[in-house]
């Protein structure tokens, strides 16, 4: 890299030492612009910031992938930042899970495709599994390594769901207004992906 | 209500979501049929397995400053684009003295070549500063603006170490390059910790040293072949940056303490890195 730094706007240029350049440049004051925008990123940050964890921990499952996650929660984030300005509801939380979710499906869509339907063949994975009991389930179903596994087979919609009403406590209402479905689908969708992913914990412990 | 209907609300009915009248409905129905009460207490069994079991995966903390600092980026992306504008302006002027140019009057003959004379002193004049916007000064706005960030972010280390022995692994996990790190407690400039940055195109090491009150942010990447062993001192905005090459790595120090306290800084690292 070449370094010698150009003498333009330079007010004063003195030699005092063979190898010691000194030179002046004019001061940039900063932009009374610029303050305002820093303003403005400090409130957006007081407001959204505290829903990081819940912003990464759905992009997380959504992508199941902690590289993708991080990426989505950023993207997310510069989003929603841009569309600041049209957010005055007072459920942050519920706005900024939409905005991740977004973007998690449009990495999602171009990532693959196929994972996004759930009109996925049932023969394939339908266990047909009734052997282990609801008791075994139960069981089963507090052990983190096989509740990730049953859950990472579950179609995005599914994910989507369960994590935003176990994980966030999340309304139905809510729900309604992060998933884009109408508020009398949330119900059956999540009996749907409670259901699926009984089914797939049953078939975790049979394969064990 | 029969089995099939108490089914189909049971979801429901679980998370609290059904109206009162419908929960009446469901409770009659489950005190009566054993079968439907059975499934009903699987299912929130199940439920509430679901919320202990599935792990929530909690942003990491880089997470945190890398939204942070993209966010500010949103800031430093317009002040380049604004310092452009400023350059084409500068490009522009030298031209509108051709408009005086077109007349067919005899006078204007002298007018036309004092034009070109003036044209061509000011072009010659300006045309060094356009030719090379310089990528050295860019790379000093980008230091600067580095140094401050770091400062006022709250995200001044990654790696808070007075250790050099802890940063130094640290760094060196994180980039193609491993660069010195040496304690200068001794010399009145101990060792906080370190950073990654991200500057002159490529991902560069921060250390960052304190004295007295102030910090100084050194950043060091690979100095790239060809580049002279010489040092140069850079005054702007009141911070001083001091620039020097040596070995194999190419160095920034940027402060607001005084030009020696700079200049003695740079000594005692250069004098503890070749100790080690």
């Amino acid at each position: 890299m070449a370094l010698p730094l150009k003498a333009e706007h330079a007010s004063e240029t003195e030699d005092f030492e063979s190898r010691r350049n000194i030179v002046k440049f004019t001061v940039f004051k900063e932009s009374d612009e610029n303050h305002a925008q820093k303003a403005e990123i400090t409130s957006f940050e007081d407001v959204m910031l505290p829903h990081l964890d819940a912003a990464h921990n759905l992009a997380r499952w959504l992508l199941r992938n902690e590289e993708d996650a991080k990426d989505v929660v950023q993207e997310a984030y510069l989003r929603a930042f841009k569309s600041f300005g049209g957010f005055h509801g007072s459920n942050g939380r519920a706005w900024l899970l939409t905005i991740v979710r977004n973007t998690s499906y449009t990495l999602l869509k171009k990532n693959r495709a196929v994972d996004l339907t759930t009109t996925f063949d049932e023969e394939i994975h339908a266990s047909g599994d009734e052997s282990a009991s609801p008791a075994i389930i139960v069981e089963h179903a507090e052990d983190a390594e096989l509740v990730t596994k049953a859950m990472d087979e579950l179609p995005a919609e599914f994910r989507e769901i369960l994590v935003l009403r176990h994980q966030e406590g999340l309304s139905y209402k809510e729900i309604a207004d992060i998933a884009q479905i109408p508020p009398g689908t949330v119900m059956s969708r999540l009996a749907r992906a409670r259901a699926k992913l009984r089914e797939y914990l049953a078939a975790q412990i049979g394969k064990e | 209500m029969n089995c099939d209907e108490a089914t189909k609300l049971m979801d429901g009915y679980l998370d609290g979501e059904l109206d009162p009248l419908t929960s009446q409905k469901i409770e009659q129905h489950l005190r009566d049929c054993h079968k439907c009460e059975q499934a009903y207490e699987a299912h929130t069994a199940l439920s509430h397995a679901i919320s202990r079991g599935a792990p929530y995966y909690k942003a990491p903390n880089e997470l945190r400053q890398r939204v942070h600092s993209s966010l500010l980026d949103t800031i430093g992306a317009k002040d380049i684009r604004s310092a452009a504008r400023e350059n084409q302006l500068l490009v522009k002027r030298p031209r509108a003295e051709r408009r005086f140019v077109p007349s067919e009057m005899p006078w204007n003959w002298l007018a036309l070549a004092a034009a070109i004379i003036l044209t061509a002193v000011i072009i010659s004049s300006l045309l060094p500063r356009l030719k090379q916007p310089g990528s050295d000064q860019f790379l000093a706005t980008q230091l600067i603006a580095s140094h401050v960030r770091s400062l006022m972010a709250n995200h001044l280390t990654d790696v808070a170490s007075s250790d050099q022995h802890t940063v130094k692994p640290w760094l060196d996990a994180k980039l193609d390059f491993a660069p010195a790190v040496v304690d200068l407690s001794g010399q009145g400039f101990p060792l906080i910790g370190g950073r990654l940055d991200y500057l002159d195109n490529r991902p560069v090491a921060a250390l960052v040293y304190q004295r007295r009150k102030h910090f100084i942010n050194l950043f060091v990447w690979p100095a790239a072949a060809g580049d002279s062993k010489k040092q140069e001192l850079v005054t702007r905005q009141g911070y001083h940056l001091l620039h020097w090459i040596d070995g194999d790595f190419t160095y920034w120090a940027v402060s607001d303490v005084n030009a020696s306290d700079l200049q003695n800084f740079k000594q005692a690292f250069e004098e503890q890195t070749a100790r080690h």
